[in-house]
């Protein structure tokens, strides 16, 4: 298992140099310099800024410098906010949107595991009909329609939440993280219902059932553990659709999030603030992919005894 | 005795029509009501899109600014926008770019998918195991962020989101038909093509590939739905399609802002764009229970 854990870390590394490699090329590609001006600036203060920046160093060597930064956490200045250090920008972004990604995942995991869990205890039924339709609406409708419709309903027509502001007043994070986690929500539904069609006609069910369990202890203490198997293989890359869904949600209820700085950036075309925010983001969403794989190895008995071999 | 019972395999032919895999697909199709409806709408909507310059009631960029905004009525059935623009003619035309991305781009990734899949899964060996380590480490990166990205640097074009979405979309579509590939290998006829002395690019194009059109075409079908998706989110960030040219994820943006006066201007292109996705969805759906029988909803 520990072997499993390092090599699994260990495979990471590449794939995160590569994100860094790409996106640092990228950003040396595009058109137009940092410091760019509606008026020219003279060209001694562009050389001397050039030189405060290292940016008359070759292309190499900058990149070295920027790797050797990175490990020490350090993101490099914003170009249009010179004050500001990317850093500090992304530290200030962190906390909203890790707070509205945790609230969505609970969300869409309470949600759909409820949902898919009643749908799969009586297959073909009502009560499996109805919540899976509602899934599959759940699923095509983007959260930039889903944010606008639950704004135009709950927010200006019935006056139940506040439809924007983070932390400003009470229940104003009801609805972003609505809006975030129902697509996720209705995904899991699905996932669930089909675990648990898998799992109740196992033997191990009927086995319990003889035994005269409740049928809440079946569910809860047998069925469930197999049955959420394929939603924590699902839980990695929800984790990563909720970053980039973060960029949508925190525009249409104004959150001062991450994903809004990372847009106004992309506007301003503040160079290293895109970078350091891209190399942020990729290494978030492949943690989250490991930390998934490695719960999937851990509560699959026949994928952790083949491992710990 | 050889003679007459091959005119009897002829008769027999001609009694018994074969029927393709395809045609027994399109049968169980027709069966399906939430598949049919999806076919239905989307060739009603590839149509409206195609002659919409035809048939949109007003020029797209036609401003009334003396009308402004106005709710639907028998002159604008959709309403106009704050520069007088007819909503109808609006979300026609932005049907014609949200629909040819998808398809061009799908496109793409189709071409794309489908010879880096088939070439890594009949050569094997080496040539497979660095083929699919490369698509690994693409899946791992963050593509919705790269997209952003590659937007901002080489601007923002049409002929860009067709490239960065047909690149992203390429991978799931190279490892299915890949697995496919590898099953159908071992098969005689394959074997028996090999011995015939054909190339291998024509036992790939003529043996492997129409073989596995099947589950192409179910992922192809639900790939379209997901790059519409995508186009929509980005010009709804405003990195898309810009003005005064209009998709359906751009004019929803313009909706939004302005959700408390004028609903309608949000509500038409949400409702064109979510019931395309559900066609799409339930096409691709019925397509995969169809072409597989033995696949369950999940």
């Amino acid at each position: 298992m520990l072997k499993y854990f390092f090599i699994r870390l260990l495979s990471a590394i590449p794939v995160l140099f590569l994100v860094i490699l790409i996106t640092f090329i990228l950003v040396r590609l595009a058109p137009g310099g940092p410091f760019d001006q509606e008026r020219a600036a003279p060209p001694a203060v562009l050389a001397n800024l050039n030189k405060q920046y290292h940016l008359d160093d070759p292309v190499v060597v900058q990149f070295k410098d920027y790797l050797v930064n990175l490990l020490r956490g350090d993101f490099g200045p914003s170009f249009k906010y010179p004050t500001r250090t990317v850093t500090e920008i992304i530290l200030t972004g962190l906390p909203p949107t890790l707070e509205l990604g945790l609230y969505a995942l609970l969300f869409a995991m309470f949600v759909g595991i409820s949902t898919g869990v009643m749908a799969g205890l009586k297959p073909n039924s009502a009560q499996d009909y109805i919540p899976m339709t509602i899934a599959m609406i759940g699923i095509c409708l983007p959260s930039f329609v889903l944010g606008p419709l639950l704004i135009l309903g709950f927010g200006i027509g019935l006056e139940w939440f506040p439809v924007s502001g983070w932390g400003d007043s009470p229940g104003d994070k009801v609805l972003p993280a609505i809006t975030l986690g129902a697509a996720y929500a209705a995904y899991i539904a699905r996932l669930t219902r089909g675990g648990m069609l898998d799992v109740m006609s196992q033997d191990y069910i009927r086995t319990a059932r003889a035994k005269g369990l409740s049928p809440a202890r079946i569910v809860g203490l047998h069925a469930l553990r197999g049955a959420l198997a394929p939603v924590v293989a699902f839980a990695g890359p929800a984790a990563a659709g909720l970053l980039s869904g973060s960029f949508v949600v925190e525009t249409i209820y104004q959150i001062p999030g991450l994903g809004r700085f990372y847009l106004q950036a992309a506007f301003n075309r503040d160079y290293t603030m895109i970078l350091g925010t891209t190399i942020f983001f990729a290494t978030l969403i492949i943690l989250f992919n490991f930390i998934s794989d490695v719960i999937q190895a851990w509560i699959n008995p026949k994928l952790r005894q083949s491992l710990s071999k | 005795m050889f003679f007459k019972s091959a005119i009897s395999l002829q008769e027999l032919n001609q009694y018994e029509q074969g029927r393709s895999l395809s045609e027994d697909a399109f049968n169980r199709l027709k069966k399906n009501k939430f598949a049919l409806f999806g076919l239905i709408y989307l060739s009603v909507m590839i149509v409206l899109a195609v002659f919409a310059p035809l048939l949109a009631p007003y020029a797209y960029d036609a401003q009334d600014l003396s009308l402004g905004a106005t709710p639907p009525s028998l002159a604008h059935w959709m309403g106009t926008d704050i520069f007088g623009r007819d909503q109808l003619t609006r979300i026609l035309h932005g049907s014609r770019v949200s629909l040819m991305v998808g398809f061009v781009a799908t496109a793409v990734a189709l071409l794309i998918g489908v010879l880096w899949g088939t070439i890594a899964g009949y050569s094997g060996g080496k040539t497979d195991a660095i083929m699919m380590r490369i698509v690994d480490v693409l899946y791992a990166l963050p593509f919705t962020i790269f997209i952003i990205l590659l937007t901002v640097v080489f601007g923002r074009s049409i002929f860009l989101l067709f490239l960065a979405i047909g690149a992203v979309e390429w991978l799931t579509m190279a490892r299915i038909v890949r697995g496919q590939v590898m099953a159908l290998r071992q098969q005689e006829f394959i074997e028996a093509a090999v011995s015939m002395g054909l190339s291998r690019w024509q036992i790939m194009s003529r043996h492997l590939i129409p073989n596995i059109l099947g589950p192409i075409i179910v992922y192809t079908t639900l790939t379209i739905p997901s790059v519409i998706l995508l186009e929509s989110f980005l010009s709804f960030l405003g990195l898309g399609i810009q003005p005064p040219a209009s998709s359906w994820g751009s004019l929803i943006s313009y909706g939004v802002e302005t959700i408390e006066e004028y609903p309608w201007l949000l509500i038409f292109p949400s409702l064109f764009l979510s019931v395309t996705l559900f066609a799409l969805n339930f096409l691709g759906d019925g397509l995969r229970d169809a072409f597989d029988p033995r696949s369950s909803k999940d």
